[in-house]
């Protein structure tokens, strides 16, 4: 697998990004089709330019994000069940400034909502994970699965159609025979260019539980799915029937203590994949040691902090998602309060904790009251394995330097998203005077959460979701 | 697009939840760990929360609805330790000694939060089944089968022999039995080791075959999730009585008999009773006031022990309906909808409506 090392940013960056006085641009996308839009405006480097897409296509809350593998392709998932695609737009002499705008590339609906009449249950149809495929061929294929069914959609261009059949007619109507008098030799002749998916397989009917993730291997033959209890491992080619590797489920659910959270295949190595629990622990198996793995190889738990013992330390320990990094040699995983990067050597504890936003310890009672306490945080890694990403309330989103060990809060939202506009880093004031430019804590909008961001593979280009709103942020440097 | 645009930005509705997703005020934040009001709190609104859980989209959700039972554990530990008047069958000599159990629930690590505590010197009620080892609390459904025909006989013993206890005290120790029934695991599961082994059959008249694949509902028991039990993994005390999973954890009793072991309940039971507690517990803030309030808890409270001894001497079918009542679930016939057989609710008395929908 090609070994993907992107640009070396450090958040010097993004610091003095805000404090320069650049002419930064706001960078805007092609509406969809239905659409008018007002500006395409170019943008300029050495700062981020948020490019703003509050498409209306993104009409539900977006649910998912993810790069292809090379960054050309960047999809979401949305409550509504529909998958939009952008591509980047090619870079070409002409126009060197919009290279690195986004457009619409395809849209379509993946999962419908349905009703299981035996258990008398609806089956959300939002998204919940969209995973790549990398690229073999023309056509790019993804993965996308709502709680119950993952389906295989490929995503192919149309530039010509044939024409000059013998036994239809132009408007595809049936010629009768009788009346060819010459026979003639179809032509393929140009059209207008026709983005069109298609969804090539559909892997149903093999998860009593909430899907949770899908992760392709990096054998590309195979992908697992994971649900809160179980994981299945699939084969692209056949759908009607998976193999379970992981099961949970204990005899008598009475006694279920904890639920899978997340799960990603290692991205070298074919026969190893992590899993999370509710309970803040990590489980790297190695497939080749049993058919079912449920004994783990590796158990990653660090020990609990009794002082900080409350009511929630099991919400807020529950990990929401769990990612290798590109190399290989490390996972991080998100919970509630913060990231930790984890060693795969070393399962006692973590080798990094970052705290993404602990003013709220004091607040998890109402957190819990309005069901902020199980929100779902997700984390990215660069290219490079240099800085992690992920979400937080108010539209704010964080970034951590490893190496510097320096971090920043973002905000994406609308407001400050204008032509022209920088992005601030931001602060939360926990106490005391609040400065200027500070937010206290009780002034955060917890409805404006960020669970979904995505990295570029190689370059520094952000995807962030918040809400219905998809924000691409870009720092080029000089 | 397919899809009408849905402005849902910065809108953040969700039932049982504020609406506009700030933090909610000061009484939330004042309540510290380990304070009875906090957990009285927080007990309530984890009912709520499960209630809702049967209601939304999608189905249960596994993995919240766990969360929920184990903050719901451990306030309920909380709960029960905190010593306050009335509460606790002071003058009744199988009262167990709470203090003890803040020591224990807080006994440090997390996992001593899963484990029940130590059979060793708990109240034994004076009963003729084995005791619950810990006082009546207010229990949380369990998805193991309760027995409320034991736990009715026992409690109903308990309170002719104690009317004189102060409501809450019926109440609590209504639930005392009951638990003892069901021997749920975790928290008071320290039952479990005093019951006999319990038949893994004595699940099937419920219709609830344990292990069941498609039993998406499974949400864990509130109480018991954690630990694994000690002893049997259902030790109903009286299996062939009721079969029928009971989920209310704040009602303490049922009729005084059940239905014949074996009998077809009337509904078909909840897999797992997590969603009966706060959903009977939001039935209740429906018929009192739409709001969920911890207030509506000592009233029921009240309620209970006041009218609990009336109440089992008055018809057992309705007593039936009761628990029938009671339960709910994914198997119901609508999600979010209370299983009652309204015209049996109807010849019920008000005090027994008020149960029935907790």
């Amino acid at each position: 697998m090609q070994k993907i090392m992107g640009s070396h940013l450090t958040l010097d960056h993004f610091r003095l990004a805000s404090f320069s006085l650049p002419s930064s641009l706001l960078h805007w996308s092609k509406p969809p089709p239905s659409r008018t839009w007002t500006v395409v405006m170019t943008y300029q480097q050495d700062y981020l330019s948020p490019c703003l897409y509050p498409l209306s296509a993104l009409s539900d809350i977006i649910s998912t994000v993810e790069f292809n593998h090379t960054g050309e392709l960047l999809a979401t998932g949305d409550k509504g069940g529909r998958v939009v695609i952008f591509q980047r737009e090619q870079e070409s002499k002409n126009q060197v400034h919009r290279r690195g705008e986004y457009n619409v590339y395809s849209t379509f609906q993946s999962h419908e909502p349905e009703f299981d009449y035996l258990k008398s249950l609806e089956i959300e149809e939002k998204i919940n994970k969209i995973r790549w495929l990398p690229q073999q061929n023309a056509a790019y294929f993804l993965l996308s699965t709502n709680d119950k069914t993952v389906k295989l959609w490929k995503v192919s261009e149309r530039d010509k159609r044939p024409e000059g059949y013998n036994l239809k007619d132009e408007e595809g109507r049936l010629r009768d025979p009788a009346t060819i008098t010459t026979l003639r030799v179809p032509v393929l002749r140009p059209m207008d260019l026709m983005v069109e998916a298609t969804p090539r397989r559909v892997f149903a009917n093999a998860h009593t539980y909430h899907i949770n993730s899908i992760s392709v291997n990096s054998d590309y033959e195979t992908y697992m799915s994971a649900d809160d209890l179980r994981i299945n491992l699939w084969n692209f080619e056949i759908t009607n029937q998976s193999f379970n590797i992981v099961d949970i489920k204990p005899a008598n659910m009475e006694e279920l203590t904890e639920v899978i959270t997340a799960a990603e295949f290692h991205p070298h190595h074919c026969n190893t994949f992590v899993y999370s629990s509710s309970k803040g622990t990590i489980r790297l198996c190695d497939m080749r040691a049993s058919a079912l793995c449920d004994r783990h190889t590796k158990f990653f738990e660090e020990p609990e902090d009794p002082s900080n013992r409350s009511f929630f330390s099991e919400i807020i320990s529950s990990i929401s998602d769990v990612k290798f990094s590109h190399s290989g040699r490390c996972i991080m995983t998100r919970d509630y309060l913060t990231v930790k990067v984890w060693d795969l050597n070393m399962e006692n504890r973590p080798v990094e904790t970052y705290q993404v936003h602990d003013y709220l310890r004091s607040k998890l009672c109402s957190l819990y009251e309005n069901d902020c306490i199980f929100d779902k945080f997700e984390c990215v890694w660069n290219g490079s394995d240099s800085v992690i990403m992920t979400g937080s309330y108010n539209n704010f989103f964080r970034m951590f330097d490893r190496n510097t060990k320096r971090d920043v809060t973002l905000e994406a939202s609308r407001e400050n998203s204008k032509p022209r506009a920088i992005l601030k880093p931001r602060k939360v004031c926990v106490g005391g005077k609040r400065r200027k430019d500070e937010i206290s804590v009780d002034s955060l909008d917890f409805s404006k959460k960020i669970l979904h961001t995505a990295w570029h593979p190689s370059e520094n280009i952000i995807a962030v979701a918040a809400t219905n709103n998809l924000y691409i942020f870009q720092d080029k440097v000089n | 697009a397919r899809r009408q645009s849905r402005f849902s930005s910065g809108v953040f509705t969700d039932r049982g939840s504020t609406p506009r997703g700030e933090l909610v005020g000061t009484s939330c934040s004042r309540l510290s760990f380990g304070t009875w009001a906090g957990a009285h709190r927080i007990v309530s609104i984890s009912l709520g929360k499960i209630y809702n859980s049967r209601v939304q989209r999608g189905g249960i959700k596994l993995h919240k609805n766990l969360l929920v039972s184990l903050v719901l554990r451990s306030a309920r530990q909380v709960y029960l330790s905190d010593p306050c008047p009335g509460l606790y069958l002071a003058g009744h000599p199988g009262a167990p000694a709470p203090p003890q159990q803040p020591e224990e629930s807080a006994a440090g690590p997390p996992a001593g939060w899963g484990e029940p505590p130590p059979p060793a010197g708990r109240a034994a009620w004076p009963e003729p089944e084995p005791q619950p080892e810990r006082p009546a609390v207010p229990e949380v459904p369990r998805a193991g089968d309760s027995e409320p025909a034991a736990t009715v006989t026992a409690a109903g013993d308990t309170l002719q022999g104690g009317e004189a206890e102060a409501p809450e005290a019926a109440w609590r120790r209504v639930e005392g039995p009951r638990e003892t029934a069901v021997g749920g695991a975790g928290g008071p599961a320290e039952v479990s080791g005093v019951f006999p082994e319990g038949p893994e059959a004595a699940r099937g008249p419920c219709g609830c075959p344990p292990g069941d694949e498609d039993n998406l509902s499974a949400a864990p028991r509130v109480d018991g999730c954690r630990a694994p039990r000690p002893a049997a993994a259902e030790p109903p005390a009286s299996p062939p009585v009721c079969a029928r999973k009971r989920g209310a954890g704040w009602v303490g009793g049922g009729p005084a008999d059940c239905p014949a072991p074996g009998s077809t309940p009337l509904k078909k039971p909840r897999r797992n009773s997590e969603e009966q507690p706060g959903g009977a517990a939001a039935a209740a803030e429906e018929e009192q006031e739409e709001e969920m309030e911890t207030g509506n808890v000592a009233n029921l409270i009240s309620i209970f022990g006041s009218s609990f001894s009336g109440l089992l001497r008055k018809s057992p079918g309705g007593g039936r309906e009761e628990a029938e009542g009671e339960e709910s679930g994914p198997e119901a016939a609508e999600p979010g909808q209370i299983c009652c057989d309204k015209p049996v609710l109807r010849d019920i008395n008000p005090w027994s409506t008020a149960i029935v929908a907790f």
